[in-house]
């Protein structure tokens, strides 16, 4: 074997990676918690999936555009029609696994961009420290003061109706400062550890010592921070579009649940309102526990009792 | 087993054993498997008299500690053995005895003394605490001025006592602990690495301070530290642990002075002394043993200098040097 | 005779401390160091000698360029380090090096033992390929991690406390600096593995001829090690010398201390007690003289108590900073 064969890095990088994903794993998977989570978001996941195969059997499955021509009025559940139709005859059901898809899209890309945003931001101010620590931590807090679904209404008042991705993007610049004041924290106590002192003495640029040492550090924590913020926006997103400021161009669980509150079937047609409502709430919850499963996987106390 | 015999019985002191320890075997359940930490030990020790243990990171002279004081983590267990306190086996003990137990007869200073005091409670209080939780029926102003006794005892001024703990330097804290462990008047108090985040000056003094407190108290004492110097100043027994044994045994000048066990003489050979000729350090090769899966012949054998083939395949005996000096070594006996 | 390399000319630093809510500890001052000098001498291992808190780490921290002082400089090879930015800074990192106290926490987790070596050789780009990979191996083989091919791929968290303080020392040593400040490198190690280190380093300093500043509280351990050393107290030097001079011939009344607490089992005829600390600290009396006028037993009130001695020679290559050097006491073993 020759040397440039044994000291491959980046397979050997993979392998320290997979080993610390498998021992997390196992921690995170032995926990109801996570179980429960995991098999959720699969069943979800199914759904999401699932959603393109309605409309390419019929067109009249199509969750926005396609109307059983049949029918012109909101009927329960029969064969045709697993959940029943809407107040136009729209499907029910091929209208929920649509917004399985939504919800993940909104879900996931707001938290990413709430992360990535976060995390760049606690990383800096923390490493930087000083004025830009001050400055960065009180834009934070003018941010993390004002209410959200507030400013979004505001932003849908002045102009109209507002598109599926400029909702997730309005998301992702109100809900950093969480994740940014975590991150930093977590950064300035790195900071003080020796092997960032010895990477300083090193000759490690600035740039370096964030990429190279702090951010796989804090990474794990970010990540952590993202399944949390999945749950708060897809609660966003469901009360915007609920409340009528929904991108009228998707269908979206919110969405399902404004048309039955704005054409009176409220109390009518359980078929109708419960399945968006049940969704919404198991995707949250399942959410949540992946990360409160994950939470005890990062946390501290238990790595030790690893190493001991 | 023989070790037993050659450890106890057989000093010629009228002075009754206080503790018999007999081939205790304790370990933790750990994700890799069972971890042997305390592999089949025995000593004894007599009313007044010092027991150092000395050995380093990991040979399991802490859980030989927190065995005795019946303060194991929930993942430890006592596999086998027994410990005779006052000729009652400890093992055998429920935890509601073992509390009556702990700080009224067994007190233990801590590895991380400074971290030991309520950082929100004045230290009075803390140690009063203490007596009258173990002496219900005291008046509180009674267990005060017992208080105040005992810091006379470990030379702190009366005046602090009424101060909280950070007010303290980490040599007062750490009077402030010895005084606590001495508050219910134990037989016996353990000592784990007492002296470790001191100073040089400073811990001799503690150290003094606990070889006059245990002269004049008639207390035994269990003295755990990784620095055969300390060890040395302290006791008058040694035991030498390496990777959950007992590998040597017998008095401080025995020990130190003829150590047989190449455990022993390669730790003393890798220590810097301050005094005599200046000699090159003799680092020991190797890395201690896996306790999950040990050896199964000598556990040293592996980093020995004079270790035959027949050391990593047979279980070592118990050699007696002298009545009070045993060894767990086969190739022991030329000094 | 050989030239000095490293140079501190009235170096001062202080700390300011923040206070603790629950009364106690005031907001103040912490004089890390007060006005340093010393030289250390091309190829030589110099041990600087003190306790928590005497300014020994913040000593080394200034010269491996983690902390600036406050007042005076810091020459190595006549540079002065407050000057250096940019590239000169670059250049000075790579020839001044650190090793730092506790293994645990120097070593990032993240990354393997090859990364973390290979780190420094990137940075200052010295080579690459397949000559790169060559320099990691032997270094990891010099610090006696063998065969290296088996440690590289390993993380911190797989390795024992001493196999990773080799690790450090190679991270440092992979550059081949001129002068490495070691921090109490063994302080979190066992006995056994304290001697493996101490061992790797005089090797280090006979294959490359670095310059070493090696920081401890133990004065054993700078016998062993230390061509010359000087003992600090709460920032002031108060005794430089040869090792063998400073510790069998003591002249200052905190050096006799120290010597006086060390345990001594079986060596104790060999050393003399000076019994130079007074058991209780001077009562009454405000400490604006020498640093050590508060728990010394020889102080003269007058002139103790009210100035700073200053760092005196007292033969050759030898000073102390003592009003009344070897004053009394050292007589031979009395007491013990």
């Amino acid at each position: 074997m020759d040397n440039g064969e044994r000291f491959d890095t980046s397979r050997m990088k993979r392998s320290h990676w997979a080993a610390h994903f498998l021992e997390g794993w196992s921690v995170f998977i032995q926990n109801p918690l996570g179980k429960a989570g995991v098999g959720l978001l699969i069943l979800f996941g199914l759904m999401a999936a699932a959603s393109v195969i309605p409309p390419w059997i019929d067109p009249m499955y199509r969750p926005m555009t396609g109307v059983d021509p049949e029918i012109v009025r909101s009927v329960g559940p029969s064969l045709k029609h697993w959940l029943g139709t809407d107040f136009m005859g729209r499907d029910l059901f091929s209208q929920l696994l649509a917004g399985a898809r939504i919800a993940f899209m909104v879900g996931v890309s707001a938290a990413f961009m709430t992360v990535v945003l976060g995390t760049a931001i606690g990383m800096t101010a923390g490493y930087m420290g000083r004025t830009v620590d001050t400055l960065l931590m009180r834009l934070a807090d003018i941010i993390m003061v004002m209410p959200t679904l507030l400013f979004v209404l505001m932003l849908a008042a002045l102009f109209g109706q507002l598109n599926i991705w400029t909702i997730v993007l309005i998301i992702g610049l109100f809900r950093w400062p969480g994740v940014s004041r975590v991150i930093r924290s977590q950064t300035l106590s790195l900071k003080q550890r020796p092997f960032i002192e010895a990477a300083r003495v090193a000759g490690a640029s600035h740039l370096r010592i964030i990429f190279r040492h702090i951010m796989p550090n804090v990474l794990p924590l970010s990540f952590l921070y993202m399944t949390f913020r999945v749950t708060s926006a897809i609660t966003i997103e469901a009360a915007l579009a609920f409340l009528g400021f929904g991108d009228p161009g998707t269908v979206s669980w919110g969405m399902m649940l404004q048309w039955v509150w704005k054409t009176g079937h409220m109390f009518k047609a359980p078929y109708w309102l419960l399945p968006p409502g049940i969704c919404i709430s198991l995707i949250t919850l399942s959410f949540y526990m992946l990360g409160r499963a994950m939470d005890e996987v990062l946390d501290p106390r238990l790595r030790k009792e690893e190493d001991a | 087993m023989n070790a037993r015999t050659a450890g106890t019985g057989n000093r010629n002191s009228e002075a009754e054993d206080l503790l018999e320890v007999e081939d205790l075997s304790v370990g933790y359940r750990t994700k890799r498997g069972f971890m042997r930490a305390v592999d089949g030990i025995s000593f004894s020790l007599k009313k007044g008299r010092s027991l150092g243990l000395v050995g380093e990171s990991g040979c399991g002279k802490t859980t030989v500690g927190m065995t005795l004081m019946g303060l194991l983590p929930p993942n430890g267990e006592v596999r086998g053995g027994r410990i005779l306190f006052k000729g009652e086996d400890l093992v055998q003990k429920t935890e509601e005895e073992m509390q009556r137990l702990r700080w009224n007869e067994i007190a233990m200073i801590f590895q991380a003394a400074m971290n030991a005091l309520n950082p929100v409670q004045r230290v009075e209080k803390q140690i009063a605490e203490a007596i009258l939780t173990h002496a219900p029926d005291l008046p509180e102003e009674e267990a005060l001025r017992r208080v105040e006794g005992l810091f006379q005892m470990v030379n702190l001024p009366g005046e602090r006592m009424h101060d909280y703990p950070h007010q303290y330097s980490g040599g007062m804290k750490q009077r402030a602990i010895i005084a606590m462990a001495l508050a219910c008047n134990p037989d016996l108090i353990i000592a784990d690495e007492p002296t470790t985040a001191l100073d040089v000056i400073v811990q001799h003094q503690i150290l003094e301070e606990i070889k006059a407190l245990q002269d004049d108290l008639g207390i035994s004492l269990i003295f755990i530290s990784h620095d055969i110097s300390i060890v040395a100043d302290v006791s008058h027994d040694i035991g030498v642990m390496y990777a959950g044994q007992l590998v040597e045994y017998g008095s401080r000048e025995e020990v130190f002075g003829d150590p047989r066990h190449y455990y022993t003489r390669a730790l003393l050979a890798s220590y810097p002394t301050l005094a005599g000729e200046k000699r090159d350090l003799v680092p020991i090769p190797g890395e201690t043993p896996s306790l999950v899966a040990p050896p199964s012949g000598c556990r040293f054998c592996d980093r020995c200098d004079a270790a035959a083939e027949a050391c990593s395949l047979e279980r070592p005996d118990w050699l007696e040097i002298s009545p009070t000096h045993r060894v767990l070594c086969a190739r022991c006996l030329s000094s | 005779m050989p030239e000095p390399i490293l140079k501190l000319e009235e170096v001062s630093k202080t700390y300011r401390t923040k206070g603790s809510m629950f009364g106690g500890r005031a907001a103040g001052l912490v004089k890390a160091l007060q006005c340093v000098s010393l030289e250390v001498l091309k190829g030589e291992i110099f041990g600087l000698v003190g306790e928590s808190g005497s300014g020994k780490t913040t000593a080394g921290r200034l010269i491996v360029k983690l902390e600036s002082p406050e007042s005076g400089r810091v020459l190595l090879n006549g540079e002065v380090l407050s000057t250096l930015r940019g590239r000169r800074l670059k250049a000075y990192r790579r020839r001044v090096q650190m090793i730092f106290q506790d293994p645990y926490q120097s070593l990032n987790p993240q990354l393997s033992i090859y990364e973390s070596v290979v780190e420094p050789i990137t940075i200052h780009r010295l080579a690459a390929g397949r000559e790169r990979m060559e320099r990691v191996l032997s270094m990891i083989q010099t610090v006696g991690l063998s065969p290296p091919e088996s440690f590289v791929n390993r993380y911190p968290h797989q390795l024992s406390g001493g196999q990773r303080q080799r690790v450090a020392i190679a991270r440092a040593m992979v550059l081949e600096p001129d002068f490495v400040v070691a921090d109490e490198p063994t302080s979190m190690l066992d006995a056994s593995y304290s001697a493996k280190i101490f061992n790797i380093i005089l090797e280090m300093r006979k294959r490359f001829g670095i310059t070493i500043l090696f920081i401890t509280h133990s004065l054993a351990a700078a016998r062993y090690l230390c061509d010359r050393i000087a003992v600090i107290y709460r920032g002031h030097l108060m005794e430089v010398g040869t090792a063998a001079e400073v510790i069998h011939h003591p002249l200052h009344p905190y050096t006799r201390a120290l010597i006086d607490a060390l345990p001594k089992f079986g060596l104790a005829e060999q050393i003399p007690r000076y019994n130079t600390l007074l058991e209780e600290e001077r009562a009454g009396v405000e400490a604006v003289g020498c640093p050590f006028f508060m728990r010394c037993r020889k102080a003269h009130r007058t002139q103790c108590g009210r100035e700073v001695p200053g760092l005196e020679p007292v033969g050759p290559g030898r000073f102390v900073a003592c009003f009344f050097p070897g004053n009394g006491g050292g007589a031979g073993g009395k007491g013990s």
